[in-house]
């Protein structure tokens, strides 16, 4: 569901977005983005890692949280977002990843507003994956969508 | 995309990578929303590129350019969108090396990354940082 930033507020219930990792979306990522790296598609070479497995790549998961963000904020993120994330564990198949948020800070500049998230993907034993800033500008005085 | 791969131990602060020309087409685009079951209408409505997708390839054709060990690390991303693309757009890719920092047997790496349009007005900017081991 789109916020309306007329009315966001740091008290904000974002939406929640939920998704299962699995080796086949992990392959699709690889083919897409071009990244081969054998640690997320190769499972022998990965299995005699330190990992243990097959990981999910790094810039998978950034995409569900920016999804999560284009859910919750559509153009205004995909215009004019920004984020800055740290990777703090891997994502194995199998796996399931929450991306939750929230509003952290709004603040109003003439006709603009300049929002502020704190979002975290976390697995399902709720280790966080990722954790990360974001930022957008908007409108303050239209709806959004 | 391809181009000659440098070792990340012979990487220097303000190392510029040979900037690397990519576009994303329809199929692309559904591929890469398919494969991070990505939401289409919102790209659909005004036929623009998923971001991300940009981001995604810029760090690709980054990597390309980089021989590195399995065991590195990516430890942060920064990423931020400037402005949006269409589908077809030509872009191209400029990646320099912002900092690596060697303490004892790790290698740290911080990479930036900046994606313009035909016009060379920057889409995409973003940052990459890596930890490495380094070899004994």
């Amino acid at each position: 569901m789109i916020q309306e930033l007329r009315t966001l507020n740091t008290e904000s219930n974002l939406t929640e977005l939920k998704r299962l990792v699995t080796q086949e979306k992990i392959n699709a990522y690889a083919e897409a983005s071009g990244d081969y790296n054998p640690i997320h598609i190769d499972p022998e070479f990965a299995a005699k890692t330190d990992l243990g497995g097959t990981v999910a790549h790094g810039m998978l998961i950034l995409a569900y949280l920016s999804e999560f963000m284009t859910e919750n904020f559509g153009e205004n993120w995909i215009n004019n977002g920004s984020l800055s994330a740290r990777f703090k564990g891997a994502a194995y198949p199998g796996d399931t990843i929450l991306v939750s948020g929230k509003v952290n800070n709004i603040e109003y500049k003439d006709d603009f507003v300049l929002v502020e998230c704190d979002v975290i993907c976390s697995n399902q034993k709720e280790e966080p994956v990722i954790t990360c800033i974001t930022k957008f500008k908007g409108k303050s005085n239209e709806d959004i969508g | 995309m391809s181009q000659q791969k440098i070792d990340y131990e012979k990487l220097t602060t303000g190392y510029e990578f040979e900037p690397s020309g990519f576009s994303i087409d329809n199929v692309a685009a559904t591929k890469y929303l398919d494969a991070v079951d990505g939401s289409k209408g919102i790209y659909g409505k005004n036929n623009t590129v998923p971001p991300m997708a940009i981001a995604a390839l810029a760090m690709t054709a980054m990597a390309e350019g980089l021989s590195m060990p399995p065991g590195a690390i990516h430890v942060s991303q920064d990423i931020q969108f400037l402005n949006p693309v269409i589908i077809n757009e030509n872009l191209t890719s400029y990646a320099r090396v912002n900092r690596v920092v060697k303490r004892g047997k790790i290698h740290m790496l911080n990479i930036g990354v900046n994606v313009v349009n035909e016009r060379n007005i920057s889409v995409l900017a973003g940052e990459t940082s890596f930890i490495l081991p380094v070899s004994q």
